[in-house]
């Protein structure tokens, strides 16, 4: 039970920060530079995504020994397509704005690398809790990613915060596809470095750990090379 | 290869396992899109609690194709608001980026009189919402300042004009953004569809 659960840890933290889908593999850029023009935007289409990535990594999970090799790519493509138009009518009617917000972001999820990427690499190989848990944590993990982007450029650009102006100032550069780009750049080199620091400082702690503390060494008895030489 | 053969392959399996999943997906879309589809009376309800922020009443109104078309754009619909005695049209402006580019917008037209009695007038652009575009990539420009400029040149809507997408020189009128003049253009064409609708057809004028 342990030995599980440490195991859905590791998947967790994979996802949402090891294989982070969009600072870390760069996957799902084209949502990420369109819909990153606010924070609600951002945080819907990454709440989006999350669930399309959850359904239809459990589904692909429970067909893996069913689907045949030769078509699992189109398979997967009609499982992850229904998966996306069932969340576009979710939406049409229950949350309208977000759905007019997202426009045509939303059946372009269909094409999303992250969703085709964890059901072919993980989804495909792997039981069905595990999935789940790969699922959920990989989109949260791009969630976060995309609303840091959105909250960075809405702030930026219009000088609001989650549709509260807070700010007179504005700057339209943040607000186009080159300001997006930059933001996404500036997040993905600050990513790497937070990581690559963390990383390093827990490789260090941990060959701290696993040094034998250094024992005096006993005194040379120099007496027998002392006779050979007088020999 | 015999019909037996056939049967027990691999291909016969991949394809029956693939129209399977297609059948059911399809099956499943079928009973979702029943459970969730979204009536057009919802939909005008829903953009007209958008436009007014409460329910309100509105009753649409029948054009010929001709009444529709202007030089600005045309006219998708025209409803009578029967709260306040105004008319909101849903039209679509061109002149926007690139070939075929266009905003389409919803405005209310106030106005005083009654077209029945012949004593209708226009007084000014009571809102402006933006509804879609085509082809627009830098839409989102426009922001809640462009839209409510609209609203605030009565003399120049109650004296017979129209939106330009320039600043008049002395930066008095708003209808245009740096970087997306363009759709600032279609979105004041869109406008213009409304006010030369409403002047042509329901004050009996000339556009």
């Amino acid at each position: 039970m342990n030995a599980k659960l440490k195991q859905y840890g590791k998947i967790a933290y994979d996802g949402l920060i090891t294989n982070n889908a969009t600072f870390k593999l760069v996957l799902g850029t084209c949502a990420t530079l369109g819909m990153s023009t606010s924070a609600v935007n951002s945080f819907g289409m990454g709440l989006s995504v999350t669930v399309v990535l959850l359904l239809s990594n459990v589904i692909i999970s429970l067909l893996r020994n069913v689907i045949p090799n030769t078509v699992r790519i189109p398979a997967f493509v009609v499982i992850i397509a229904t998966m996306v138009t069932l969340l576009r009518m979710v939406l049409e009617k229950y949350i309208p704005d977000l759905y007019d917000s997202m426009g045509v972001f939303l059946p372009l999820i269909v094409v999303n690398c992250v969703i085709l990427g964890r059901a072919e690499a993980f989804a495909s190989k792997r039981p069905v809790i595990e999935s789940a848990v790969d699922g959920i944590f990989t989109g949260l993990g791009l969630t976060c990613a995309l609303t840091l982007i959105g909250i960075i450029r809405e702030f930026l650009g219009s000088g609001s915060f989650f549709g509260i102006q807070v700010m007179d100032f504005k700057i339209g550069f943040f607000t186009n596809a080159a300001g997006a780009f930059f933001v996404y750049g500036i997040c993905i080199a600050l990513f790497m470095l937070i990581t690559d620091q963390a990383d390093k400082a827990r490789r260090v702690k941990k060959a701290q750990l696993l040094r034998v503390p250094a024992e005096p060494l006993p005194p040379v008895d120099n007496t027998a090379v002392q006779a050979t030489e007088e020999t | 290869m015999t019909v037996k053969q056939f049967f027990k392959s691999n291909a016969f399996k991949s394809l029956a396992v693939l129209i399977l999943i297609v059948l059911v997906a399809g099956a499943l879309l079928a009973i979702f899109n029943d459970l969730l589809y979204v009536s057009d009376e919802e939909r005008l309800s829903r953009s007209l609690a958008k436009i007014y922020g409460t329910e309100v009443t509105a009753e649409e109104l029948e054009l010929t194709e001709e009444e529709r078309t202007y030089a600005y754009g045309s006219v998708n619909a025209v409803y009578f608001v029967e709260d306040d005695g105004n008319y909101l049209f849903q039209t679509t402006g061109t002149g926007g980026y690139g070939s075929g580019g266009t905003v389409t917008l919803w405005t209310i037209v106030a106005c005083t009189g009654t077209a029945e009695a012949g004593d209708l007038t226009l007084t000014g652009i009571e809102k402006v919402v933006y509804d879609s575009n085509n082809g627009q990539t830098f839409i989102s420009n426009l922001n809640d300042d462009f839209y409510a400029a609209f609203a605030q040149q009565d003399e120049l809507v109650a004296g017979g004009g129209y939106f330009t997408a320039v600043t008049n020189g002395t930066d008095d009128l708003n209808n245009i953004v740096a970087g997306a003049s363009k759709s600032s253009n279609a979105a004041c064409n869109a406008v213009n569809t409304a006010l030369a609708c409403f002047r042509t057809v329901f004050m009996g004028g000339a556009a």
